[in-house]
C-alpha cells in the first residue's frame, strides 16, 4: 500500500535572539543579535499506512507539536522532505487542508461568539460539503460525541471537554482522509478522555481515518496506539509497536504472592525473588522466560497459596526511564 | 460565493446583537455631529458661501461623516491583528479559504448593519433637526450610493494592509493607530478638504483617503459631475485594486513568515 505520510530527514530550526538585561539590554540586543539555534525537529524519519491510528509522544517541547505544524502546512521545514496524501503540505495548501481534518487541543477552530451549530454550518460552506454527506455525518458525530445538548451554547460558554468534542466533530464533517489530533485530551477528566478515545478508536475502525495523535498522556497511547513514536529534543527515539517498547525497557513483570506460611526456600525457574515480607513474596519475571499462569501453576504446586496478584509494567516508568536514562539514543 | 453571504450574514447578525454599544455609539456621533455642526455655524458666520459649499451643505457634511464612522470603521479596526496575537490566523490557515475574502465577507455584514443602524438613524436625525442637503435627481443617488460601496472598499483594503502589520511586529497597534489617525486627517473627515489651501488638498488627493470621505461626500452634495465624478470612481477603483494587490503581497509574505518563524 503507499504511504500516506511520508516523512524524510525533517528538521525545524528557530533562532532565538538572546535578550540582554537592564536598561542598556535593548541596546545591546540590538548590536549583538546574538542568538542560539534551536532544533525544534531534528532529522526525522517515518512513514505512516492508510487507516493506521499512530500515538506521537514525547514530553513538553520535545518537537511534537511542531512536527504538528510541518504535517499541516502551518510550518515551513528548514530541509527535509513531507509528502502527506500527495501533497506537499506547506505548497499546495488550500487544496490540502481540504482534505484533512486537524484539532490543536490548545486552541479551538470554531468561532468563539458563535453557536457551535452555527459555527458547523459555516464549516459546511467553508468546505463546501455536500447537503446530504453534511447531514449524514452530523447526525452521527451528533449522537456519538453527544453534542446534542450544547448544540446552540455559544463556544465560549463551553466546557474544555464539551469543546474539544465540538472541534472533533468540526474536523471530521467534510470526511477528510487523514485526522491529526494535537494534545485531543489535555486537561480533561477521566470520563471525559475516556469519550473522546471512544470516538478517535471508533472513526479510525469504521471509517478508516488515518489517525496521529500527539499527547503526553501515556494512558492515550496505551488505549489506543498500536504503533508509537517517541520524541524527545528533536530527535525520533522509537517508532514502533507498543508490546515491543514495553518487552524492551520495560521492568519485569511482577507476582505478588501471600502465602499461607512462611517458607525457607522457594525457588521457580524463570522467576527471581525481588522482596520478601514475612509471608509475602514478590517474584520478577519476564514473559519470555515463564508466562504468569505457569508461575502460578509450579507455585501452587508446592505451596500453599492465599492470594495473589500480577502487575503488569507500568508503561509510563517505562517511558521515564527511556527519557531520562536516554535509553534509546 | 454562498460562503460570503453567508459569513457577511452572520457578521450582521452579530452586529445586531450588541444593542447597548450600538446605541452607546450612536449617541456619541450624534453629540460630536451637533458639536462640529456648532463649529461650522460660527465658521460661516452668516456668509451664505464657503468654497463653493452653503451652510445647508456645511452641516450636511458633519452629518455624512458622523454617519460613515461606523460604516468605514474609520477610528479603529484590528480584528485581523487580533486573530494574528490570539492565534486564531492558524485555524484559519487550516481552512481551505482565501484569506482576504473571509474577511471581507464579514467586513461586508459589519458595515451593512453599521450603516442602516448607524449611518441611516444620524442622517434621520440630522432630516429632522436641520435643513440638510439632499441629491437632487436619481442619478446622483446612483452616483452617491456607488461612491459610497466603493468607498468601503477603498477603507477596507486599507485596514487590512495596516492590520498585517501584525505579523511582523508583537506590538502593531502603535502601527495602525497613526495609520487611522493619518487617514481620518486627510480624508477631509475633520474639515472638508475645500476649505484648505490647494496644495494641501492636492497632497491628500494624493493618498487614496479623500476617496474614502471628501469625494462621496461632495458626490452626494452634488458639488461635482460629469467628468469629475467619473474620475472619482475610477480613482476609487484604482486605489481598491492597489490597495488589495499590496493586501495579497503583504499577506502573502506574511503567512510565509509565520511558516518559517512559527505562531
Amino acid at each position: 500500500m503507499q504511504d500516506i505520510i511520508s516523512v524524510k530527514e525533517l528538521n525545524k530550526h528557530f533562532k532565538i535572539y538572546k535578550h540582554h538585561r537592564g536598561i542598556m539590554g535593548p541596546l545591546r540586543n540590538l548590536a549583538t543579535r546574538e542568538s542560539t539555534l534551536v532544533k525544534a525537529v531534528d532529522g526525522i524519519n517515518f512513514v505512516i499506512q492508510p487507516g493506521e491510528l499512530v500515538g506521537y509522544l514525547g514530553p513538553n517541547g520535545a518537537g511534537k507539536s511542531t512536527t504538528l505544524k510541518m504535517l499541516t502546512g502551518l510550518l515551513v521545514p528548514t530541509s527535509g522532505e513531507i509528502r502527506v496524501n500527495n501533497h506537499i503540505p506547506w505548497k499546495s495548501r488550500t487544496e490540502y487542508v481540504a482534505e484533512i481534518g486537524a484539532v490543536f487541543g490548545q486552541r479551538s477552530t470554531l468561532w468563539w461568539d458563535l453557536p457551535v451549530i452555527e459555527s458547523l454550518d459555516l464549516l459546511q460552506h467553508i468546505y463546501k460539503i455536500p447537503e446530504d454527506r453534511f447531514q449524514q455525518n452530523l447526525g452521527e458525530f451528533r449522537e456519538l460525541l453527544e453534542l446534542d445538548p450544547f448544540l446552540n451554547t455559544p463556544v465560549r460558554a463551553l466546557s474544555l471537554g464539551q469543546r474539544m468534542r465540538a472541534d472533533i466533530c468540526a474536523a471530521l464533517l467534510h470526511d477528510p482522509k487523514l485526522l491529526f489530533l494535537d494534545e485531543p485530551t489535555i486537561g480533561l477528566d477521566v470520563v471525559a478522555k475516556e469519550r473522546i478515545r471512544r470516538f478517535i478508536e471508533h472513526i479510525n475502525q469504521a471509517r478508516g481515518i488515518t489517525v496521529l495523535l500527539t499527547t503526553h498522556d501515556l494512558s492515550d497511547v496505551e488505549k489506543l496506539c498500536k504503533r508509537v513514536m517517541i520524541i524527545d529534543h528533536g530527535k525520533l527515539l522509537y517508532d514502533g509497536k507498543l508490546d515491543l517498547l514495553r518487552e524492551r525497557f520495560g521492568e519485569k513483570r511482577q507476582l505478588i504472592v501471600d502465602f499461607v506460611e512462611e517458607y525457607e526456600i522457594i525457588s521457580i525457574e524463570g522467576a527471581v525473588i525481588a522482596d520478601r515480607e514475612g509471608s509475602r513474596i514478590t517474584f520478577h519475571f519476564s514473559g519470555q522466560d515463564i508466562t504468569a499462569s505457569e508461575l502460578i501453576n509450579k507455585l501452587s504446586a508446592q505451596y500453599r497459596i492465599r492470594d495473589l496478584e500480577v502487575r503488569e509494567p507500568d508503561i509510563e516508568t517505562t517511558i521515564r526511564r527511556i527519557y531520562e536514562e536516554r535509553l534509546l539514543e | 460565493m454562498r460562503l460570503f453571504w453567508e459569513l457577511s450574514k452572520l457578521a450582521f447578525q452579530r452586529q445586531l446583537t450588541y444593542r447597548a454599544a450600538t446605541l452607546a455609539g450612536l449617541a456619541t456621533n450624534f453629540f460630536f455631529g451637533m458639536l462640529r455642526a456648532s463649529v461650522l455655524i460660527a465658521l460661516y458666520h452668516g456668509q451664505s458661501e464657503i468654497a463653493g459649499m452653503t451652510i445647508t451643505d456645511a452641516i450636511t457634511f458633519t452629518g455624512l461623516t458622523q454617519a460613515a464612522i461606523a460604516f468605514l470603521s474609520l477610528f479603529s479596526w484590528y480584528e485581523v491583528m487580533d486573530s494574528v496575537y490570539t492565534g486564531a490566523v492558524s485555524s484559519d490557515m487550516l481552512k481551505p479559504m482565501n484569506y482576504f475574502n473571509f474577511w471581507l465577507a464579514q467586513d461586508s455584514g459589519r458595515a451593512f448593519a453599521s450603516f442602516l443602524l448607524r449611518g441611516l438613524s444620524i442622517m434621520i436625525a440630522y432630516a429632522l433637526l436641520f435643513d440638510i442637503t439632499v441629491p437632487q435627481s436619481a442619478d446622483q443617488w446612483l452616483a452617491f450610493i456607488l461612491v459610497l460601496l466603493l468607498s468601503w472598499l477603498v477603507s477596507f483594503s486599507w485596514r487590512f494592509l495596516v492590520n498585517l502589520a501584525a505579523f511582523w511586529t508583537p506590538n502593531a497597534l502603535g502601527i495602525a493607530r497613526l495609520a487611522f489617525i493619518l487617514s481620518w486627517f486627510l480624508s477631509g473627515f475633520f474639515m472638508p478638504l475645500r476649505f484648505f489651501p490647494v496644495w494641501f488638498v492636492r497632497l491628500c488627493y494624493l493618498t487614496p483617503f479623500p476617496y474614502t470621505i471628501n469625494a462621496v461626500v461632495e458626490v452626494y452634495l452634488g458639488l461635482v459631475d460629469g467628468q469629475a465624478l467619473a474620475a472619482i470612481i475610477l480613482a476609487q477603483i484604482a486605489w481598491i485594486l492597489l490597495l488589495v494587490l499590496a493586501g495579497m503581497i503583504a499577506l502573502r509574505a506574511g503567512v510565509r513568515r509565520l511558516e518559517i518563524l512559527g505562531g
